[in-house]
């Protein structure tokens, strides 16, 4: 399956999801105007990934801020791990920035909301 | 409010990391405006000149003037057909006496004169390290088509404010000298000093203006990180509000919605504000969300996100007011608010977070 690469801009993330190396992540920033519309490719992607998805996923989020309409976005990423780890062993590897406590309580909000195996790491 | 009352402030330092922000910040706004191309030109290179010249005597024989105590100013508005741009930055003592004579030199030189005496100063190879020999001013005054004017006012025995207003008339020709008194920008400046307000926005938000505003919040707040992330947080949601939901007075063709954005930082309290036009329909779902946002107190607040985020049923009316309740949860405060009716068709909506 072929890999999906964006490259960072002022209001939107770097996202790698590469099967061929088994690197899954996102980072910096994500703020666009649309956060439905900017992120419906990477949704559409990784449920065609689904089939394929090897035994073992990590998936890093490491995000220097998001605003709420990514925050949507991000939940429906997560919930998508979750159906994942049906079938595959997942571990949701949730970096943050050393001393940022609020993306911290972001990512542990969202473990509380969920069934997934999250580690925190801070950088 | 209106497309005829464009107006910013700017106080603070002044970096060129937020000096290339201004730039791109009023870019987009004449963009937005639909000011015809040759105003648009001159309104720019003037407002580059200017800010050129501040950062160009922030630094005076190795001397740093680029202080936070003694922040400077720069403006840009727009009334009935005429722009003006105004700076205040600081300037060493010893420099006053050449920058009013330069500037009393182009004062008194009409357009043609002014052209000669710009092509006279470049074959004269005067020019010094920094460019200064007022090659600046005089492009500020050939593209303004008005006389500059200018004032001081002493900080202490080394430094003075030095106040610099250019008048842009619509059109060249037919322009009339337009005079002012720098009073009411001093007056202003203290205003703005007093209250430490950071920034005054008033003008079309999008996506892109967004950008810069937050780009010359980010690097003009000093202090805290976290404190700085949180404004930055709460910026964010409470202009992308306008960008999303706003409404326009008239059915214009502005890519963007109007609004008024400011933030002071009295006290290490920050506070925002935003004025926006709504929907008149709306106002009354807008207050309900508001009023239930208010009356949640500690984990109620988390809880009430926690189920939003995950709630897709609701993810097209409008982000579900994921954004009001980030909002509170992040200052930790009641969120301000006050409507009021401007006709059947549209309100104008105020709010206001506080940040402790």
């Amino acid at each position: 399956m072929e890999a999906l690469y964006y490259k960072k801009t002022d209001d939107t993330p770097s996202i790698i999801l590469d099967p061929s190396s088994n690197t899954f992540e996102i980072a910096y920033r994500s703020l666009p105007e649309d956060a439905n519309g900017f992120y419906e490719p990477v949704l559409k992607w990784l449920g065609e990934f689904y089939e394929s998805a090897p035994q073992k996923v990590n998936f890093t989020f490491f995000f220097e801020y998001f605003n709420t309409s990514s925050a949507k976005q991000i939940a429906k990423i997560l919930l998508f791990l979750e159906k994942l780890s049906h079938k595959s062993d997942v571990v949701v590897l949730w970096k943050y920035t050393n001393n940022d406590a609020d993306m911290l309580a972001t990512g542990v909000r969202y473990s509380k909301s969920l069934t997934l195996n999250f580690e925190f790491m801070p950088v | 409010m209106q497309q005829d009352n464009l107006g910013y402030i700017y106080r603070g330092l002044f970096t060129q990391t937020i000096t290339d922000s201004i730039i791109s910040l009023a870019e987009s706004n004449l963009e937005t405006t639909g000011e015809s191309s040759k105003v648009k030109k001159r309104v720019f290179s003037i407002m580059v000149e200017c800010l050129q010249n501040i950062t160009r005597h922030q630094t005076v024989e190795g001397e740093e003037f680029n202080d936070s105590s003694i922040p400077g100013i720069f403006m840009i508005q727009r009334k009935e057909d005429s722009y003006f741009i105004t700076s205040g930055n600081v300037v060493p003592n010893v420099a006053m006496p050449k920058l009013r004579s330069q500037l009393e030199k182009i004062n008194s030189l009409q357009q043609d004169e002014l052209k000669e005496y710009y092509k006279q100063i470049l074959e004269d190879g005067s020019i010094s390290d920094r460019g200064g020999a007022g090659l600046g001013l005089i492009e500020m005054a050939r593209k303004s088509g008005n006389k500059l004017t200018f004032d001081f006012a002493s900080v202490n025995s080394d430094i003075s404010y030095f106040y610099l207003h250019t008048a842009i008339s619509k059109e060249l020709e037919s322009a009339t000298p337009i005079h002012v008194n720098l009073d009411n920008i001093k007056a202003l400046h203290q205003l703005v000093n007093d209250e430490d307000i950071l920034l005054v926005f008033n003008g079309v938000l999008n996506q892109e203006s967004l950008i810069s505003l937050l780009s010359i919040i980010e690097n003009q707040m000093r202090g805290r990180v976290d404190i700085k992330k949180k404004v930055y947080n709460i910026m964010v949601e409470m202009l992308q509000n306008i960008v999303k939901h706003a409404a326009k007075v008239e059915e214009d063709s502005l890519l963007g919605n109007p609004g008024i954005f400011f933030i002071s930082s009295k006290n290490d309290a920050y506070s925002l504000c935003t004025g926006n036009y709504i929907s008149s329909s709306s106002v009354d779902e807008l207050q309900g969300k508001l009023e239930h946002v208010n009356s949640l107190k500690g984990e109620e607040i988390e809880l009430f996100y926690s189920m939003r985020l995950l709630n897709f049923e609701i993810d097209n009316s409008k982000e579900a007011g994921l954004g009001v309740i980030d909002l509170r949860m992040k200052s930790g405060n009641e969120l301000e608010y006050s409507f009021s009716k401007v006709n059947d068709k549209v309100s104008f909506f105020t709010l206001q977070v506080s940040l402790k």
